[in-house]
């Protein structure tokens, strides 16, 4: 368990929360040219890195809002929470 | 119409604590978010929408909540007719409102249960079901938070000093009403 500071809300208990998979995966603008692999492609592959990892996270039991965040995958440390539409830090 | 068929039976008393329904109160779930809405919204109800996180602001005929950046509730203070759910602030906003295409108006009147919580132990029995840290909330009277509560989505409004009221929804009211009741008896 731990504590999610909602850009909305402000801190929460990660209970009321969702997560909603890696963050930043761009769909693709022509999906009827794509063969059968990209389309899988797109569709299933996710990079499940041990690390810092983007990520989608909702907060269904509060204000319903969905964010980002970046979450180190090994110890759950939380380094930065972005909201929606807001550019990916370069590394 | 509105549905009668109340959750509590009776008035709960606990040491510390009392449980009451209150109803029929009238709840609009309003969303929106350019300023022309919020213009409408406060020249038509007569107060302004609290814009900031978690908080809440009241006239003499309504309180309104914020639950997210655009996304308000506002209830009547006083409770409504019984006789009939025709609500003239609902019928005005969802002309100025929803269409002119401004935002929403939504009458959640019937889905929202408001139960009131009044004593000494309310933060005590929340605290003992509901992951939501009390510790500001309870200095900060009008603060409105939604949380989890037995696992139980729920909006708990800080109406006054040692009174809170908890909007639940109808079909989990019950159930929420066993947990408190279980509860508080050990409270």
């Amino acid at each position: 368990m731990f504590i999610i500071n909602c850009p909305y809300c402000g801190d929460r208990d990660q209970s009321e929360f969702k997560a909603g998979g890696e963050a930043h995966i761009e769909r693709p603008k022509q999906p009827t040219e794509l063969s059968d692999d990209e389309w899988a492609e797109y569709l299933f592959m996710r990079k499940n890195i041990k690390g810092d990892q983007f990520e989608r996270w909702n907060h269904t039991h509060g204000c319903r809002k969905w964010f980002n965040m970046v979450r180190d995958t090994s110890n759950d440390e939380i380094k930065l929470i972005y909201k929606m539409g807001e550019k990916p830090p370069t590394k | 119409m509105l549905n009668y068929n109340s959750s509590l039976k009776e008035d709960k008393n606990y040491q510390g604590l009392t449980v009451r329904e209150i109803s029929p109160i009238m709840k609009l779930n309003l969303r929106g978010k350019s300023r022309d809405f919020l213009t409408t919204i406060g020249k038509n109800i007569n107060m302004i929408l609290p814009m900031e996180a978690n908080t809440s602001s009241s006239s003499d005929n309504y309180t309104s909540m914020w639950l997210s950046p655009d996304e308000w509730m506002v209830l009547s203070n006083k409770i409504v007719d019984k006789e009939n759910n025709n609500y003239d602030i609902e019928k005005l906003l969802f002309n100025k409102i929803s269409k002119t295409k401004l935002g929403s108006v939504t009458d959640i009147s019937d889905q929202f249960v408001m139960i009131n919580l009044n004593g000494e132990k309310i933060f005590d029995l929340m605290s003992s079901g509901c992951p939501f840290d009390f510790s500001d909330f309870r200095l900060k009277v009008g603060s409105v938070t939604q949380t989890l509560l037995t696992h139980i989505d729920v909006i708990i409004h800080h109406k006054e000093a040692n009174s809170v009221n908890l909007f639940v929804r109808r079909s989990f009211s019950e159930h929420l009403m066993s947990w408190i009741n279980d509860s508080a008896s050990r409270l």
